[in-house]
């Protein structure tokens, strides 16, 4: 059963009198552990995309199943509880909450778990979490004391606390260089190696989609390409011959 | 998200921008204060209004036993007596034919055949010349041969009718009263002075009794007629000094009395004084004094009433179940005198005393005329208070929470972004809403609290500057705190509902 399954999918924004077509009838399914790089330029169309699997928006038409549930079927709480257990989300500016530690931060997901976790456990998993990507001794710092790399891994953290089975991530490199970069296509690759979890890249830059083990190109709201790619570039090797930044 | 978690967040949300709290609270903070002095002085003035119409003993019913009037208060005239309408009925004065003769002291010789111990030398009665004598008439005007003396001199009331007293409907206290002079002994000091008999419902009575050292006696030794005494505070210093008497010995009719207490005035309108009966004075439980001096009956019975308004009609009640208990016939004179304090007062206040008469006796309820009309004028002016309070109150509390859902909306459109984080990462609408609304309510409830301590400290300067009483009960201080916490909800439910209405997408894209 694949873990995303589309079909006919189509969004219209209504922008005073016109009616703005985002997607046009997407029809694809992504299999779990996959890292699927999403390119297309600025109004294809992608970033839309993302908000409908990642249930932050609604389709016009269309049906979308989530690991085999229909998700246009499900209320707003219910959708909600989906973002909180079975998706996570790194974006391109980060978004993490900007007056408070990056723990906490990373905490945030649990706040919203059905049933209380408790904050000495909340907190025990953030700690965790934020080893994982190496910000254990950035804990108590705040966003604006972290680079721009630190914050996007922050941000990683937060995104996988309640262990989802799939990370949205839109645009996660455009903020940062290009050594960060890299270093960020090697955690999501780790992730989806070592965890199994399944990747959907959004980029407009072609160089990062070749992270990626498929790439599906949109333009004008619709697929225009969907392969997988022999020509996947590997993070960690990269990194090894990159000077240390 | 669990309410707890929702109010910690709005903590320190809020503590973040602690100017901004601060600001935003100062109209709760004022309009809680408001409301909280307004309870005060309102629930104040009521007791205050109770307090000095208690201390003022307006309450008070004094049963004395005998009916001696002086013809000069009594020669009728046409007017028509209280007392004669209930007892007699068409006699217009009490004594039948008395209020016919002409007013002169020597009309008082008719009635003094009617003593009952007319015989017995007057010396013999007196309790310190020989107190184990058995009488029954220790009445100083008549062991002083007073010519007045006459059924005025009698003694008819006994304890038996004060238990009596105390099962009319509409009695508070009941004190049995027996008087005598008497000299007291400590030591080398001897002070003549008042020797009161009571009850241990005294104190109660005299509310503006304070105790300066020891106790009142309590009912236990009055009823083992235990040799206890209270000292009146000019007794007190009369025999003691400087030093604290209680534990001490007094001897009265030679015999030995330990002191338990010393009894002060509470009010600065009286001071202790020498020959005031009140605090010159000493106090034993009635019961003692009955054996001590062989006696069993009383000189009087003080009463109160429950309500100042009934005084009127407990009197009547305790006129009738006397007249009941001592077989007066319907046109017999009572053998007993019922006084209260706004009868009393009226003929005090300069009121030629055949008018007070007849005013107290044609005017029903006259006591709670007068009462009523002090009443309403103090709750007139409490009233007019309060509602000036009121309506501060009301405005600043709008006022505060117009300023808190400001604030609140201003919160929601400059944290849209953060409302988008937190819904991406699983919050559901609610969530939110909760969220905003605890800010909300935390902010008002910030300035209910401080406006709590606000109203406290302005209730008690209120109460030292202005000599206003004031009280503050915990229930007030509650109805502070949810006034203040429904205000929250009230005007945050409102920038709540619109923070939970964003939309994830457009929020996580504002910039």
């Amino acid at each position: 059963m694949p873990l995303l399954r589309v079909r006919d999918l189509v969004k219209t924004y209504q922008v005073g009198d016109v009616a703005v077509r985002a997607l046009r009838g997407v029809t694809l399914d992504v299999e779990p552990g996959e890292f699927v790089a999403v390119i297309g330029p600025s109004g294809s169309g992608k970033s839309t995309f993302m908000h409908i699997l990642g249930c932050l928006d609604r389709p016009t038409s269309g049906q979308y199943w989530l690991e085999g549930r229909d998700v246009s079927q499900l209320n707003d709480d219910e959708l909600s509880a989906i973002r909180n257990r079975q998706i996570g989300f790194v974006f391109q500016g980060f978004n993490l909450l900007s007056r408070t530690s990056a723990v906490e931060n990373v905490e945030l997901p649990l706040l919203y778990v059905a049933g209380k976790v408790p904050a000495a456990e909340r907190r025990k998993r953030a700690l965790a979490a934020l080893d994982a990507v190496g910000l254990a001794d950035r804990a108590e710092h705040h966003p604006n004391q972290l680079s721009g790399g630190q914050q996007q891994r922050v941000a990683i953290a937060r995104a996988l606390l309640n262990n989802p089975s799939i990370l949205f991530a839109d645009e996660p490199t455009g903020n940062l260089d290009s050594r960060t970069s890299v270093e960020v296509m090697d955690i999501f690759q780790r992730l989806k190696d070592d965890r199994g979890i399944t990747i959907v890249l959004i980029t407009h830059e072609q160089q990062v989609a070749e992270y990626g083990s498929r790439i599906i190109a949109f333009k004008d709201g619709q697929v225009l390409s969907d392969a997988a790619n022999d020509r996947q570039r590997l993070a960690m090797g990269e990194l090894a011959m990159l000077p240390a930044g | 998200m669990s309410i707890g978690s929702s109010l910690r967040i709005a903590l320190r949300a809020l503590s973040r921008n602690k100017l901004q709290t601060a600001l935003t609270t100062i109209g709760m903070t004022i309009g809680v204060a408001t409301v909280l002095t307004m309870i005060a002085l309102g629930t104040g003035a009521e007791t205050a209004i109770e307090q000095q119409v208690r201390a003022a003993g307006m309450n008070l019913i004094v049963i004395t036993a005998g009916n001696y009037k002086p013809k000069t208060e009594d020669d009728g005239g046409g007017v028509v007596d209280h007392q004669a309408r209930i007892d007699t009925g068409a006699s217009p004065a009490p004594y039948g034919d008395a209020g016919a003769k002409l007013a002169s002291p020597g009309d008082l010789a008719v009635r003094a055949p009617r003593r009952r111990h007319p015989d017995v030398v007057l010396a013999a009665f007196h309790p310190e010349d020989d107190p184990m004598e058995k009488h029954d008439h220790p009445t100083s005007r008549q062991r002083l041969g007073d010519s007045e003396a006459g059924l005025g001199a009698a003694a008819t009331l006994t304890p038996a009718d004060a238990a009596a007293i105390r099962g009319v409907k509409g009695v508070q206290f009941v004190s049995e009263g027996i008087h005598e002079n008497v000299h007291a002994v400590a030591g080398d000091k001897r002070w003549f002075t008042r020797m009161h008999g009571g009850d241990v419902e005294l104190p109660n009575i005299r509310r503006s009794w304070t105790f300066t050292a020891g106790r009142f006696f309590t009912a236990r030794e009055q009823a083992r007629l235990a040799p206890v005494v209270v000292l009146g505070a000019f007794a007190a210093e009369k025999l003691f000094g400087d030093r604290n008497p209680v534990g001490q010995q007094v001897l009265l009719f030679k015999q030995p009395f330990e002191v338990v207490g010393v009894v002060s005035s509470g009010s600065w309108m009286v001071t202790p004084s020498a020959g005031d009966d009140q605090f010159d004075a000493i106090y034993v439980p009635f019961t003692t004094i009955h054996q001590l001096l062989n006696l069993s009956k009383l000189t009087d019975i003080t009463v109160t009433a429950a309500s100042t308004g009934e005084v009127s009609r407990v009197s009547k009640d305790v006129t009738e179940l006397l007249r009941q208990r001592h077989g007066i016939g319907a046109k017999m004179a009572d053998d007993f005198t019922v006084n209260t304090q706004a009868r009393q007062s009226l003929a005090r206040g300069g009121l030629r005393p055949e008018v007070a008469r007849a005013v107290v006796g044609n005017v029903g309820g006259l006591e709670k005329v007068t009462l009523e009309q002090l009443g309403r004028t103090l709750d007139r002016a409490t009233k007019t208070m309060t509602a000036l309070l009121g309506s501060i109150a009301a405005v600043s509390l709008v006022v505060g929470g117009i300023g808190i859902m400001n604030i609140m909306l201003l919160s929601v459109t400059e944290r849209t972004r953060e409302i988008g984080i937190r819904r991406a990462v699983g919050a559901r609408a609610g969530d939110v809403l909760l969220q905003f609304l605890a800010e909300a309510i935390a902010l008002s409830v910030i300035g209910g609290i401080a406006g709590i301590v606000l109203g406290a400290a302005a209730s008690g300067m209120i109460a030292q500057m202005l000599r206003w009483s004031t009280s503050i009960s915990p229930a007030s201080v509650a109805l502070s705190f949810a006034v203040a916490a429904i205000v929250g909800v009230f005007f945050g439910y409102y920038p709540a509902r619109q923070a939970s209405r964003l939309d994830p997408i457009d929020s996580l894209r504002y910039e």
